[in-house]
C-alpha cells in the first residue's frame, strides 16, 4: 500500500482530517510514491494554534540558543545530503546534480540563519535630546507561513523557515502537493532537533489549505513562490486579511549576447541557464537576444551544444536534463512550442515527442530552440516553464535593452559581454530584480535578497538576506529618559 | 562506458575510484595506502556535496570513464604503480574541466598524491 503522508503539528506527526488525497508521482517512472492529504481548514487551524502556543516560549529563547538549533540542523542536513537529493529527484524529476545544488542552497539559508545573534542587532543614539536616548530593537512578530512550489521543493521552504524561526517566530510550511516528500524528510530532521513543540509545523495540501493559510487571523505573514497569477491572488488575499506578504511570481528571463562575448563559454553557461531543471525555474533563461553580428555564431553554437545534451532519469549521474513535472506540464509546453511555430517562429531544435529508453512513460521534453522569435509572439512574452529557448535579434545594445524592458516580468536578466561599458549600462538600465553579468542564472546567495520586479514580485520585502530579517521581525523604537 | 559529462558524474567516479583503491590495497595488505584512499573518498564526497551550485552547473565534454579503468587484478608492484598512474591521469584530466576552483584544487591535490605513489 502506498504511504499516506501525515502533517507535523505541535511536535508530532498527525493524521490529516482530509478525505481526498493527491498521488505523488515520480515523473520519470510514473510510480506513485505516496499520497498527499488535501488538508482542511481544520488542519491548518490546528497547526496555527500549535504555532501560537509554541511562540510564547520560543520568543523568549535567547537568539544564541536559537542559533544553536541551526548548527545541529545543518549537521543533520549534511549527513542526509544524498538521501534528500535523491528524494528531490524522485518527486521532481530534475537531475541529481541539480538536486544536490538545491539542497546545498537550502543549507546555505541555514548557515545564514545561524548568524541571527548578529543579524538581529540594532542601533541607537544617545542624547537625541538632552538626556534622552533612542534605540531600536527587533522582536519576533508571531506565526509565519510559507506556501511553496514544486520546482524547488527542498530549497524554497528553507529560504524562509530557518530565518523566521531563528528570529523567534514559529512557522507553518505548506509544500506543493506534487512534491511533498523532501519536506517530509526535512521535518524528520527538524523533529530530531527537539525544538519546543509548535515551533515548526507542516501541513500538506493544495488550494484549500493554501486559502486557509492566507485567511487565518493567527498568521502574521506569508511567503509564497509560484506562478504570477497565483502570486497575485496570494498577495491580494493576504493583504486583505491584514498580513505582510512576499509573493514571488513567474518570469520570462532575457539574456543579451554581445558580439564581443566569448561565444563557446557563454553558450555553455546559457545552456545551463535555459535547460537546467528542465527550464522549470523562475531564473531560467527563456529568451536569448543576439545583438548585432553575434546572431549566426550564437545560433549555431547553441544548436551544436544543445543537441548533444543527454536527457534521462535524474538519478543517472550522466543525465543532463531530467523530466518536467507532469504529463500536463509536458502537454502545455509542447502546445506552446506549436503555438510559437504557428506564429512564425522556426523550431531549429525540437524536443517534442522525445522517448527515453526504459522510461517510455516519463514526462520528458528535450532541449528546444525557437529561432526568428519576435516580441509580438506569445513565446516571447509568456512563461513556458520548460526547456525551450527562444532566439531574438537586436541590431544594437539599446534595442536589446528596450526588448528586455518591454517584458511585463522582471525577475532576472543577464548579459554576456567582455565589454565593461555594456555590462555597466546593462545593470544600470535593465528593469529586473536579479542581474547576471556573464552568468546565466543570476541566483542570489542566502545573504542577499532574492530580487524581482514588475509581475515577478508582489510585496515590499523580498525573501532572503537583510529583507528577510525585516520581514520576520517587528521593529520597536525606544525613547528613554531617567528622571 | 558512460561519459563523465557532469560535475556529479566526475565526482561520483572519483568516489568510486577511491573506494576501489581502498579495497584493492586492503586486499593487498597495504593498510596505510587503503586508509589514504578512504580519506580521499571522504574528501571527494565532501567536495561533491559542498561545491555544486546551479549557477555553475555546465555540461562537460570530452571525458569518458573507459579511459580510466583500473586493473585491480594485478597486485604486484608493477600493478600498483599502474593503477596509480591511471588515477593520477584521471585527476589531471578532470580537474581543469571543473569550473569551481575549490573543487579543482581538491582534485589536483588528490592527483598529486597519486602521482607521488606512482613514482614510488
Amino acid at each position: 500500500m502506498v504511504k499516506r503522508l501525515k502533517n507535523y503539528v505541535g511536535g508530532e506527526w498527525v493524521e490529516s482530517t482530509a478525505t481526498e488525497y493527491t498521488p505523488v508521482v515520480n515523473p520519470a517512472t510514473c510510480e506513485t510514491l505516496a499520497e498527499c492529504p488535501e488538508s482542511t481548514r481544520k488542519d491548518v487551524d490546528k497547526a496555527v494554534q500549535a504555532a501560537q502556543e509554541g511562540f510564547v516560549e520560543w520568543r523568549q529563547t535567547p537568539g544564541l540558543n536559537r542559533a544553536q538549533y541551526m548548527y545541529r540542523f545543518k549537521a543533520l542536513l549534511e549527513e542526509r545530503f544524498e538521501d534528500i537529493s535523491r528524494v528531490v529527484v524522485e518527486e521532481n524529476g530534475k537531475t541529481i546534480d541539480e538536486a544536490r545544488g538545491e539542497v546545498r542552497r537550502g543549507i546555505e539559508s541555514v548557515d545564514y540563519a545561524a548568524g541571527i545573534p548578529f543579524l538581529m542587532r540594532n542601533d541607537g543614539t544617545e542624547d537625541i535630546s538632552s538626556g534622552i536616548d533612542e534605540t531600536t530593537i527587533r522582536q519576533p512578530a508571531g506565526v509565519f507561513a510559507a506556501i511553496t512550489p514544486f520546482n524547488f521543493p527542498m530549497m524554497v521552504p528553507l529560504w524562509f523557515l530557518p530565518t523566521a524561526i531563528t528570529c523567534g517566530n514559529t512557522y507553518v510550511v505548506k509544500p506543493s502537493p506534487q512534491t511533498p516528500l523532501s519536506m517530509e524528510l526535512v521535518y524528520e530532521l527538524l523533529d530530531e532537533l527537539d525544538l519546543p513543540e509548535g515551533v515548526v509545523n507542516l501541513v500538506h495540501g493544495g488550494k484549500d489549505a493554501a486559502l486557509a493559510v492566507m485567511e487565518h487571523p493567527g498568521i502574521t505573514g506569508v511567503s509564497f513562490v509560484g506562478s504570477t497569477p497565483v502570486a497575485k491572488i496570494i498577495y491580494e488575499t493576504c493583504t486583505r486579511n491584514g498580513k505582510r506578504v512576499q509573493a514571488q511570481g513567474g518570469a520570462k528571463n532575457y539574456i543579451a549576447v554581445m558580439p564581443d562575448a566569448d561565444m563557446t563559454a557563454s553558450v555553455k553557461n546559457i545552456m545551463g541557464a535555459a535547460y537546467g531543471c528542465a527550464g522549470q525555474r523562475c531564473l531560467a533563461a527563456a529568451v536569448v537576444v543576439a545583438v548585432g553580428d553575434s546572431y549566426e555564431k550564437l545560433r549555431d553554437e547553441l544548436v551544436r551544444q544543445s543537441k548533444d545534451l543527454r536527457v534521462g532519469y535524474g538519478l543517472d549521474e550522466t543525465t543532463q536534463i531530467g523530466t518536467v513535472i507532469s504529463g500536463a506540464a509536458k502537454e502545455r509546453i509542447e502546445r506552446m512550442i506549436a503555438q510559437g511555430e504557428k506564429e512564425g517562429a522556426k523550431v531549429i531544435l525540437d524536443g517534442r515527442k522525445l522517448q527515453v529508453s526504459g522510461y517510455e512513460q516519463g514526462t520528458f521534453v528535450g532541449p528546444t530552440i525557437l529561432d526568428d522569435v519576435t516580441v509580438k509572439m506569445g513565446v516571447a512574452r509568456e512563461e513556458i516553464f520548460g526547456p525551450v529557448l527562444a532566439i531574438m535579434r537586436a541590431d544594437n545594445f539599446d534595442e536589446a535593452v528596450d526588448i528586455i524592458n518591454g517584458s511585463h516580468f522582471g525577475n532576472a536578466s543577464s548579459i554576456f559581454t567582455s565589454n565593461g561599458k555594456y555590462a555597466r549600462e546593462f545593470k544600470y538600465r535593465v528593469n529586473a530584480g536579479n542581474i547576471g553579468i556573464n552568468i546565466g542564472v543570476a541566483a542570489p546567495s542566502a545573504s542577499f535578497p532574492f530580487g524581482g520586479q514588475k509581475d515577478s514580485f508582489f510585496g515590499d520585502l523580498h525573501g532572503q538576506g537583510s529583507d528577510s530579517i525585516e520581514f520576520f521581525t517587528e521593529r520597536k523604537i525606544i525613547i528613554e529618559r531617567w528622571i | 562506458m558512460a561519459s563523465l559529462n557532469t560535475f556529479g558524474a566526475i565526482l561520483t567516479f572519483a568516489i568510486d575510484l577511491e573506494t576501489q583503491l581502498r579495497d584493492y590495497y586492503q586486499a593487498a595488505g597495504e593498510g596505510r595506502r587503503a586508509e589514504d584512499a578512504d580519506k580521499r573518498r571522504v574528501k571527494m564526497e565532501r567536495v561533491r556535496r559542498e561545491n555544486v551550485l546551479e549557477i555553475t552547473l555546465e555540461a562537460i565534454e570530452g571525458l569518458s570513464e573507459a579511459d580510466y579503468a583500473l586493473n585491480l587484478a594485478d597486485t604486484s608492484a608493477g600493478g600498483k604503480q599502474a593503477v596509480e598512474v591511471v588515477a593520477a591521469r584521471f585527476y589531471a584530466d578532470v580537474a581543469p574541466k571543473l569550473n569551481v576552483r575549490v573543487a579543482q584544487r581538491a582534485l589536483e591535490r588528490c592527483g598529486k598524491e597519486h602521482e607521488s605513489l606512482a613514482a614510488g
